[in-house]
């Protein structure tokens, strides 16, 4: 039997594939391994969902009999994982991390897992998440089936929202990789407090059906993995068209950043004033640092804005709209005042009464937005943005407050990028950057539809120059 | 739905733990959105219209439903 050393838990996809297929050790150990430290410690983070021991060693024992017959099937081939739990998983609860939903079952698998599935990556466990991905607007962490997300770099600290669990997961070696979800930040935010590898795709290019819906036009599937070279192998397997969700765009990605453009002399937009006014204090030498960091790659900064348009009210009356909509039954029910946090209960009920010219007017200015940001792009290849403007806030800082403000007359700089980014459909890599104190911060890479292959050489040779996103928290 | 023996037995094995998690989480009461939060919420929303019919928008401009690279 093969001793699993705690440096398994943290090894890239590339690394865990080799010593697979060296027989180091066989996919069951290494499922053993994963989902017993997802069970054990997963708690501790309020970042385990439901736990799938007897299918994650039974799907594993298949991986071993395909590699003892050379039957290959990529680099993900027994790669232990785990999926945001608003993903159905066929059989077992999908709760949507809220109690209204804690009993729900679907006799389906969501198309991400089956994709997955195919590859021979080992689903070890379902990951908590803010309850209905956020829907309706939460005031605190704590708003989940299963508390609140606690960082592993400060259990003291938030973990990020809504995909929580996810980020938190990786970041403390309880999977290689996990799914999560954004609708308006909920890759970004927790991979940005967690220190972790994530990737937003464009919208359309990860199937959705089997994940709840918030906003049927705005949400998105994607990775959260240990570097840029992880999150395009798990894109190549999880993307592609699917007749079965309305909003696929019917495309298939190929990792390929080898054929991408060299990373020299890319015009990489930025505002300067988000790495420093716009920043919380103890971020900003990391931040700058970054910066200098991404230079050093050979990209040419260039100094830009977004478009001015209310991105944060323009997001806000779709989701309100949409999200209205589809928890309709909920709200009607009166199940709804069983959800955790009674901002969220208000803002549900409150978004039945969004006016349809709200909801026009906002998808018309989306539009407007979409061919404003396009032609943004005929000036730069990539924007760059700090993912948020500091590390983690504390468990009890209500998040609807507005969080950090720069003193008055500050220059706008990138502000509301993934409101904007959400709104266009724009792929977004987050990379870890450097620490504010002993929290990460990090970098979000935004590109143009269909451009991850751009970002992702991009953040690949980032990666190479630093090792901020090797980094693991102190206690794990 | 149809399930196997099996699977049925993964499911009510799995809904007691998530239950015991739910019931551990919501040992706070149930809250109901009192009268000031929805009202809150109503204010932020019409705020919002508000400030996007403030925004003027060519008459042709039809709303984005597509996104195309």
């Amino acid at each position: 039997m093969a001793v699993i050393g705690n440096d398994v838990f943290f090894a890239g996809i590339a690394e865990l594939n080799e010593r697979l297929r060296s027989r180091e050790f066989t996919a069951e150990e290494l499922a053993r391994a994963f989902v017993r430290r997802l069970a054990q410690l997963g708690p501790s983070y309020n970042a385990l969902a439901l736990a799938l021991e007897r299918e994650a060693i039974r799907k594993a024992k298949d991986v071993d009999k395909d590699l003892k017959i050379e039957r290959l099937r990529g680099p993900l081939q027994g790669i232990p994982y785990g999926v945001k739990d608003l993903l159905s998983y066929k059989g077992h609860p999908t709760t949507w991390g809220a109690k209204p939903y804690a009993g729900q079952v679907f006799d389906y698998n969501a198309t991400a897992i089956d994709k997955l599935d195919a590859v021979g990556a080992v689903l070890t466990g379902k990951l908590a998440m803010v309850e209905l991905a956020g829907g309706g607007g939460y005031r605190l962490a704590s708003a989940s089936l299963t508390g609140p997300g606690l960082n592993p770099w400060d259990r003291t600290r938030w973990a990020g929202g809504s995909s929580s669990g996810s980020a938190a997961a990786v970041a403390a070696g309880l999977v290689a990789f996990a799914i999560g979800s954004e609708t308006s930040g909920s890759i970004v935010t927790p991979a940005s407090y967690c220190g972790v590898t994530a990737l937003r795709p464009t919208y359309g290019l990860v199937s959705r059906h089997g994940a709840m819906a918030l906003s049927w036009t705005l949400d998105k599937l994607g990775p959260f993995a240990r570097s840029a070279e992880d999150c395009g192998r798990i894109l190549q397997a999880i993307a592609g068209g699917d007749g079965k969700d309305p909003g696929s765009a019917g495309k298939s990605f190929y990792y390929a950043p080898q054929y991408e453009r060299p990373v020299k002399g890319l015009k990489v937009g930025y505002a300067a004033v988000d790495f420093a006014e716009r920043a919380e204090e103890p971020a900003r030498p990391a931040f700058q640092t970054a910066l200098a960091a991404l230079k050093e790659t050979g990209v040419t900064l260039v100094e830009t804005k977004l478009p001015q348009f209310p991105y944060g009210p323009i997001v806000a009356t779709i989701l309100a709209a949409e999200q209205g909509s589809i928890f309709e039954p909920l709200i009607a029910s009166g199940k709804v005042n069983d959800l955790a946090d009674a901002a969220q209960i208000a803002g549900l009920k409150a978004s039945l009464e969004v006016p349809a010219k709200d909801y026009l007017k906002a998808m018309r200015l989306r539009r407007i937005i979409q061919e404003d940001i396009t032609k943004l792009f005929t000036q730069v290849d990539v924007l760059v943005a700090p993912g948020r403007p500091g590390p983690a806030t504390k468990l009890d800082q209500p998040l609807d407050r507005g969080g950090f403000q720069p003193a008055s007359g500050t220059p706008p700089g990138l502000q509301g990028l993934v409101q904007a980014g959400n709104l266009a459909g724009l792929p977004a890599l987050v990379v870890p950057c450097g620490f504010a104190g002993d929290l990460p911060v990090a970098l979000q890479i935004v590109g143009l539809p269909f451009s991850e292959n751009l970002l992702l050489a991009l953040g690949r040779e980032f990666q190479a120059r630093t090792d901020w996103h090797k980094k693991r928290p102190p206690e794990v | 739905m149809k399930l196997t023996r099996r699977e049925l037995a993964a499911v009510v094995s799995a809904t007691a733990v998530v239950s015991a998690t739910a019931v551990a989480a919501a040992q706070t009461e149930p809250r109901a959105a009192n009268p000031d939060e929805l009202q809150t919420a109503r204010n932020r929303l019409t705020a919002n219209g508000e400030l996007l019919a403030q925004q003027e928008v060519p008459m042709a401009t039809e709303p984005a439903f597509q996104f195309k690279a």
